[in-house]
């Protein structure tokens, strides 16, 4: 299991420790939600993610040399929003997240996702 | 010096059409370095979309399976050859590619949404996801730029240029006054084939009562020149396509609309076109009352394109230099008159 596997597991079985050790210290974090963002911040969402969304799934994927592209769907009680995320890999560790919300379905079927 | 490299990406006839005449504008104004690619599932028609414009696809990209293969290859081509910027219109595994390697994108025909506010159908929620990677939205309509204002796209990044289908009828009108004429009242038919089968019948019909009827369907056409004199010659077109309702309206051709309201309200509030319900016998109905009544068809043709005012690619042209540094933003599109309203 490479590490965007491994990440992708870690986060959607709300594994917060695997998580926080796969991020890289000085890990850049970037998101378009409407609320600042750092490694601990992306850590709390992505467990309100996993403990309210009904199935998280990789919908696709993308491999590059140094990182990968990965698309979900986070299915919610009421509906489905989808969220592409962009890791960049160094040494085993993640060195930069770029998450990509539908913001619209996000506040619609995750109220209360992120403090804004 | 080389200019600045600007990928359009076009993935579709209807995008061909597009992003064609953005490509002319670069070239005459001599800033940036326009390289069309074809993409999607029929890079072919693509091409010939483009060719007719006198454009040669620079770049062939015949998409994958599925978005993330799409984004790969183009996340590939682009490792080795990376743009300054990227235009797209629907494109989302492009624009991904290209926010994934923090390549500016622009969107044109950006904030197009059915009207149903969060729905989560595929293409509104692609259409969505592209909004929150583009660099600068590229608006037809200020309905469309309010759209995206809903989404929290930062009104600053929101330019009203107008549509470029518009420009693409201009630049084709010599072509298309020039054809002969087809010498009957031409009723054009853009929707799928089964739906076709269900309502050409009943507009036959009427050839009993107007022998100089004909009703085609736009799908025997080729995309492009054929296609715009068709709808430059045409009587009337009846469409649930709502890139078709923008070409017919680029054309002067009224239009009678099946199904989306909130998708065209523009048209319906110009008067160009009508919404009627998907209904063999109501459809008849409308187009019985515009064969027979020349004048409401000519009153609705008279009710104009809202969709642009055919200097949409100038200003997206423009618009894409002054984002990589060269010159200033365009004015927007200044608003359109209203009939009968004096200003």
């Amino acid at each position: 299991m490479d590490v965007a596997d491994f990440w992708t597991k870690s986060w959607t079985s709300d594994d917060r420790v695997a998580v926080r050790q796969m991020l890289a210290p000085d890990a850049e974090i970037e998101w378009n939600l409407d609320a600042p963002v750092d490694d601990e911040e992306l850590v709390q969402v992505l467990h309100r993610i996993a403990v309210f969304a009904d199935t998280v799934t990789v919908v696709g994927q993308s491999r590059a040399d140094d990182g990968a592209a990965l698309v979900y769907d986070l299915e919610a009680p009421f509906g489905t929003a989808r969220m592409v995320e962009f890791l960049t890999i160094a040494d085993g560790r993640i060195t930069e997240v770029r998450q990509v919300y539908d913001v619209t379905a996000t506040d619609q079927f995750f109220p209360g996702l992120y403090a804004n | 010096m080389s200019l600045p490299e600007v990928h359009l990406v076009a993935g579709t006839v209807g995008e061909a059409l597009r992003l064609a005449p953005v490509a002319l504008a670069m070239r005459e104004q001599g800033r940036l370095a326009a390289v069309p690619v074809a993409t999607g599932a029929d890079p072919d028609a693509v091409g010939q979309v483009l060719t007719a414009f006198g454009i040669t696809p620079r770049i062939t990209l015949p998409s994958g399976d599925g978005h993330t293969e799409t984004m790969r290859r183009f996340d590939d081509l682009w490792a080795v050859r990376t743009p300054a910027a990227v235009i797209v219109r629907d494109g989302l595994a492009p624009a991904l590619a290209a926010f994934w390697r923090r390549v500016p994108l622009l969107t044109v025909d950006a904030g197009r949404r059915s009207g149903d506010f969060g729905s989560a159908s595929v293409l509104e929620s692609q259409r969505r996801l592209l909004a929150q990677v583009t660099t600068v939205h590229l608006a037809a309509t200020p309905l469309a730029a309010m759209n995206l204002l809903d989404e929290r796209v930062i009104a600053g990044d929101t330019l009203l240029t107008g549509g470029t289908a518009q420009d693409a009828a201009q630049l084709f009108a010599t072509r298309t006054l020039a054809a002969p004429s087809r010498g009957r009242r031409t009723i054009v038919l853009g929707m799928p084939a089964e739906r076709a089968d269900a309502i050409g019948p009943a507009l036959r019909y009427l050839g009993g009562h107007y022998p100089d009827l004909e009703v085609v369907r736009a799908a025997d056409f080729a995309p492009g020149l054929e296609l715009a004199t068709l709808l430059a010659q045409a009587y009337l077109v009846v469409t649930d396509d709502e890139d078709l309702v923008e070409e017919a309206l680029a054309a002067c051709c009224p239009v009678l609309m099946i199904g989306f309201a909130a998708r065209h309200a523009e048209a319906l509030h110009a008067g160009s076109a009508r919404l009627v319900e998907p209904d063999p016998a109501a459809i008849s109905s409308e187009a019985a009352d515009l064969l027979e009544h020349r004048v409401r068809r000519d009153a609705m043709a008279l009710g104009g394109n809202p969709y642009g005012d055919g200097l949409a690619a100038y200003r997206v042209a423009q618009a894409t230099a002054a984002l990589l540094g060269h010159g200033q933003f365009p004015d927007p599109m200044p608003a359109q008159p209203t009939a009968g309203v004096a200003r």
